[in-house]
């Protein structure tokens, strides 16, 4: 048996950053596993009531960057209760009064208070990135405690977050001595900011690479911050709205004309269509534009806008563009690898701004698309099968038709078919939502060909049991699945109970699904949490009817069982 | 101090003074009243599938009338959102069923925003405006159309940039949106035909 020094084994795991290879790696042997976690520092754990902090720093005690997901993705869309769970603080107070030195916290629909935040930041000296994805509960009070306390933040990166902000000079915060800013992101708060204090941070962050300003910060203190920095590769603006004929206007010109390592452009939260033009200079060198929030630039002037972005890798747009706008997009954005084009107008008056002719256009001009969020009025079978071929490599691909039990207009057909097309084409999908009219027919083709298949979403689709049967059966890399308004229940529950240990979690609402199976269920599997969301107190009155359907059901592996924070309207069974 | 300005979008031989906000507009409402009735009664277990009456929730109407900051109507959607702890079906969605379309809360909140018909932002927080007046937003209504959008005056610089924003916003779908004329109703009351008197 041949022997390698341990020192050796670990310089090799130095290569190794992914943390499934990691995962993988820790599993060969006792040693390796051993020498694998002392060396670790970079933890993932993508469900945050899966282990407890304590287990965690026990396991990885050189741990450095932690990453953690709290709610399930439907939380996104209103159906998980704010005060589900969720919360950080437990895992800062761990790390903390265990000498933890972390450097980098992300953090992913979790609940994050001020006095968490205020105990990161007096914890960890070396403190330097915290990167917060559609998180709550904080107000600006606790970034000012970041900014105050973290002597060598690199990094504020705050993305869509629900702060409550206070209107107070968080940003003032920042020490002078503070100069070790790369990347500061504060576009989704919703109120002022101190603009000279912002303006004199930005002077001394000499290593600024990316800045995504909020609604609050005018064209005018844009352009001063510019002119300072344009060594900028990462910019979302703020508000973009000025006189044309005015001196700022064309200070602001010249600012941007010395960007010339501007690759990434965002915000437009505020805009005048007539300044658009200012930004045409480094359209050439974008390869991600992101005007998902630019609902002040319309159809016209975004396909003026993107004609200049031949480089484009990466595009984020609202469906305002149309179909046409789309045909622009394929003919001009050959290095085109990920789409999204979001909905403008949810109470549109029936008007489709983009449909299946849009779709089918990309698919036709960007070979390279991999990964694709549609939101659409329509869809047919021929335009998905057409999508299927042109472009095989598909990683992700998310389709959102707003009316979600619509048929094919053309054949009046369900979706089965074409939906179908996309798994059978793409053998490397990893990511698939559904909509529109579906039987259980795209369940037996999601079963068969999706075999990469590792997150699905679900909505109004399927007609019996046997179409989530098809998934769990088929789909072995399987680890989210979550269906909404669907037809399945006890049977498809409950037929292969061990197969949601191999995955991470199962949601289910206004399904067919029991009290009953879903007891059943947790006492078969004890080192799963079956969670029932019980709003409105349906069940609380007949707790022992196991005839009873559950509105929502959460369940997910765990190696430490229930949990103890649940609120009162969360019954773990 | 917000100036009072309606604008009208007929056709030519149509240029009528009350645009009715047809009862497309109440239809959800009192559709929902009903909704509502069998929602708090027995659920249906016999049902396969939530139908869409059923997962219907109340909507929280954002109003078209208007003569107020801008923002104040947002505030409101925002409160609503942010709403109680304990939720009920009405709480944090606003159009239909709970949980679809799956776009997240800030995306929702603007395309709300959108439906309301900013087409800028507010101008209140001391920034710099164009030209250096007050924001000035006015309502526009277009013939057979049951909502109305709002835009901001101020971020156009002549009758042919706030023409082309309203065939965009209008027009989705439209063949001949541009043959539809534009007029306005001045503080007399008067309808009158946009492009005759200088945009100043």
């Amino acid at each position: 048996m041949n022997y390698f020094p341990e020192e050796v084994l670990e310089h090799v795991f130095d290569f190794l950053k992914s943390h499934r290879d990691r995962n993988a790696v820790s599993l060969v042997c006792k040693s390796w596993y051993r020498v694998e976690r002392f060396s670790r520092e970079r933890v993932f754990i993508g469900n945050c009531y899966a282990i407890n902090p304590d287990r965690l720093i026990e396991r990885f005690p050189r741990l450095r960057s932690l990453t953690l997901k709290g709610k399930p993705h439907f939380a996104d869309f209103n159906l998980v209760p704010h005060d589900w769970g969720g919360f950080v603080y437990p895992w800062i107070d761990a790390m903390a009064k265990r000498g933890v030195n972390l450097e980098e916290l992300r953090l992913k629909r979790m609940v994050v208070s001020d006095e968490g935040l205020e105990l990161l930041s007096r914890s960890f000296v070396n403190f330097k990135s915290l990167i917060l994805v559609s998180c709550e509960g904080f107000t600006t009070d606790g970034l000012a405690a970041i900014a105050s306390n973290c002597r060598f933040l690199r990094e504020l990166d705050l993305q869509e977050n629900e702060v409550e902000d206070h209107r107070g000079q968080w940003l003032s915060c920042f020490p002078d001595s503070c100069t070790s800013l790369v990347s500061l992101n504060f576009a989704c708060l919703k109120g002022e900011v101190n603009l000279a204090a912002l303006e004199r941070l930005m002077a001394r962050s000499c290593n600024l690479r990316s800045l995504k300003l909020n609604h609050a910060v005018p064209l005018d203190t844009l352009q001063k911050i510019l002119a300072q920095a344009p060594q900028l590769v990462d910019l979302g603006t703020g508000s973009f709205v000025s006189d044309p004929d005015s001196e700022t206007f064309r200070r602001l010109r010249t600012a941007i004309q010395k960007c010339a390592s501007i690759k990434s452009l965002s915000g437009f939260l505020e805009v005048a269509p007539c300044c658009l033009p200012a930004i045409y200079p480094i359209c050439l060198n974008l390869t991600t534009l992101n005007l998902s929030y630019a609902q002040g630039i319309h159809g016209s002037e975004l396909i003026k806008l993107i004609r200049h972005c031949g480089k484009l890798q990466r595009l984020w747009i609202l469906d305002c563009i149309g179909d046409k706008g789309l045909g622009v997009v394929a003919s001009t954005c050959k290095e085109l690898q990920e789409l999204r084009v979001f909905p403008s107008d949810l109470h549109g008056d029936g008007h489709a701004a983009v449909t299946e002719e849009g779709l089918v256009a990309i698919s036709a001009g960007c070979p390279k698309l991999h990964s694709l969020l549609y939101f659409c009025q329509q869809m047919t079978n021929a335009a998905l099968i057409t999508v299927a071929k042109n472009c095989p490599n598909f990683t992700r691909f998310r389709l959102c038709i707003i009316n979600p039990t619509i048929p094919d207009p053309v054949t009046m057909q369900p979706l089965d078919e074409g939906f179908g097309a996309i798994v059978q084409s793409c053998k490397g999908l990893r990511r698939l939502s559904l909509s529109g009219l579906l039987t259980d027919q795209v369940f037996l083709y999601i079963g068969m060909y999706a075999e990469q298949l590792e997150m699905l979403s679900v909505a109004f689709a399927g007609d019996s049991d046997k179409g989530m049967l098809c998934v769990l059966n088929g789909c072995k890399k399987l680890k989210k699945l979550e269906i909404m308004d669907s037809p399945f229940g006890n049977l498809a529950l409950l037929t292969d109970v061990g197969k949601y240990e191999t995955m991470r979690s199962l949601w289910m609402s206004s399904c067919e699904v029991t009290l009953g199976g879903c007891k059943t269920l947790a006492k078969k599997m004890p080192r799963l949490n079956v969670e029932i969301i019980n709003e409105g107190d349906q069940m609380e009155a007949t707790p022992d009817d196991d005839r009873q359907k559950v509105e929502k059901m959460y369940l997910y592996r765990s190696l430490v069982g229930a949990r103890r924070d649940a609120p009162d309207f969360v019954w773990t069974l | 101090m917000t100036m009072e300005l309606q604008l009208g979008l007929a056709l030519p031989n149509n240029i009528t003074e009350g645009f009715d906000l047809n009862s497309r507009g109440s239809e959800p409402l009192s559709h929902v009243g009903s909704c509502l009735a069998s929602e708090s009664g027995i659920r249906e277990y016999n049902s396969k599938k939530r139908s869409f009456d059923e997962a219907f929730v109340p909507q929280t109407l954002a109003l078209l009338v208007w003569n107020k900051q801008p923002n104040e109507e947002d505030e409101g959607h925002s409160e609503l959102d942010k709403n109680s702890s304990t939720i009920s079906k009405s709480d944090g969605d606003d159009d239909g069923i709970v949980g679809w379309p799956p776009i997240k809360t800030p995306r929702r909140k603007l395309c709300h925003q959108n439906c309301g018909g900013f087409s800028g932002g507010n101008f209140d927080d001391g920034g710099p405006r164009p030209r250096g007046s007050k924001s000035t937003y006015v309502k526009v209504k277009m013939e057979g159309v049951a909502i109305a959008r709002k835009v901001d005056v101020n971020l156009h610089h002549s009758y042919q940039s706030l023409r082309d924003t309203l065939d965009d916003m209008f027009g989705r779908g439209l063949k001949n949106v541009k043959a539809y004329k534009l007029t306005y109703q001045d503080g007399e009351g008067d309808w009158l035909l946009a492009g005759d008197v200088p945009w100043r």
